[in-house]
């Protein structure tokens, strides 16, 4: 059954989770050792991020992104599909020639 | 570190894999739909890049050169045959040896000089360029390998043969 006003319920609800679980009081210097910590923290980032095993995740990670995974892949399927055009064309002309060449000059003569 | 290592490594084999199945078959497939014409002259069209008239023009002295290029073939073969009868099981290179072997090379001669003749005939049919062209590739193609063979002997061949 709904109560039409929950409002003050509530807050006194809050009020009693408040009192039961008592936040205990900092350790001394609590915010000093907090800095401290990011500073530690800060210096040491640009050092990692300079190793080549930061570099190697960093370029793993940008690889498999699908928008470059996808940009790579297509680019691979165009190169090899126009080099394997070229090197069809190729020796579908050597073997053009070699036709004429068998039928104008045969190798007794060559 | 190992996990980046190893998807970099299968991502490099993947691709190296996809780039060499495209090829193989683009080529592939590129050279079956092309090498399909049967016609000899399928590579004067193309490569030299000669009209219907030309090329009709053209296969009129092809047709009518075929059948004396087959009989010199026929001759030099049997030219070949003595040859081979006279030289038998002997060590020697008798005057009888010599004889055919110098009737093969005239014949060869002749072969030579009526498939000069036939592509001086097809150059003159082309337009000026591209039958200037034809000719120097023919030459290069036809005749080029007595003079490959030349120069090895003459070049880099010559300390075995004691010219020092």
């Amino acid at each position: 059954m709904k109560t039409k006003n929950p409002e003050p319920n509530e807050a006194r609800l809050r009020g009693l989770l408040r009192d039961a679980r008592p936040t205990p009081p900092l350790p001394p210097r609590f915010q000093e050792a907090v800095w401290r910590r990011i500073e530690k923290a800060e210096a040491e980032a640009p050092r990692e991020a300079a190793s080549p095993v930061a570099w190697l995740d960093r370029l793993v990670e940008r690889l498999l992104r699908p928008r470059w995974a996808l940009a790579g892949i297509t680019a691979l399927l165009l190169v090899s599909g126009v080099a394997g055009l070229l090197s069809g064309t190729e020796a579908a002309k050597q073997a053009a020639q070699t036709r004429y060449l068998s039928a104008v000059a045969p190798n007794t003569i060559r | 570190m190992r996990r980046s290592l190893l998807i970099l490594f299968a991502g490099v084999v993947a691709s190296a894999a996809l780039c060499f199945g495209v090829y193989r078959l683009t080529g592939h497939l590129c050279a079956v739909h092309l090498a399909r014409s049967t016609d000899d002259l399928d590579w004067l069209r193309v490569e030299f890049r000669l009209g219907d008239a030309e090329i009709a023009r053209i296969r009129q002295l092809h047709n009518g050169y075929l059948p004396q290029c087959q009989d010199f073939c026929d001759r030099i073969a049997t030219k070949k045959g003595e040859v081979a009868e006279a030289l038998g099981t002997g060590t020697n290179i008798t005057a009888a040896v010599e004889q055919k072997l110098t009737e093969v090379a005239t014949l060869r001669v002749q072969c030579q000089v009526a498939m000069l003749r036939h592509f001086v005939e097809v150059s003159r049919v082309m337009p000026p360029e591209q039958g200037k062209r034809y000719l120097a590739e023919m030459q290069r193609l036809t005749l080029g390998s007595h003079e490959q063979m030349e120069q090895r002997m003459s070049g880099d061949a010559a300390p075995a043969h004691g010219h020092h």
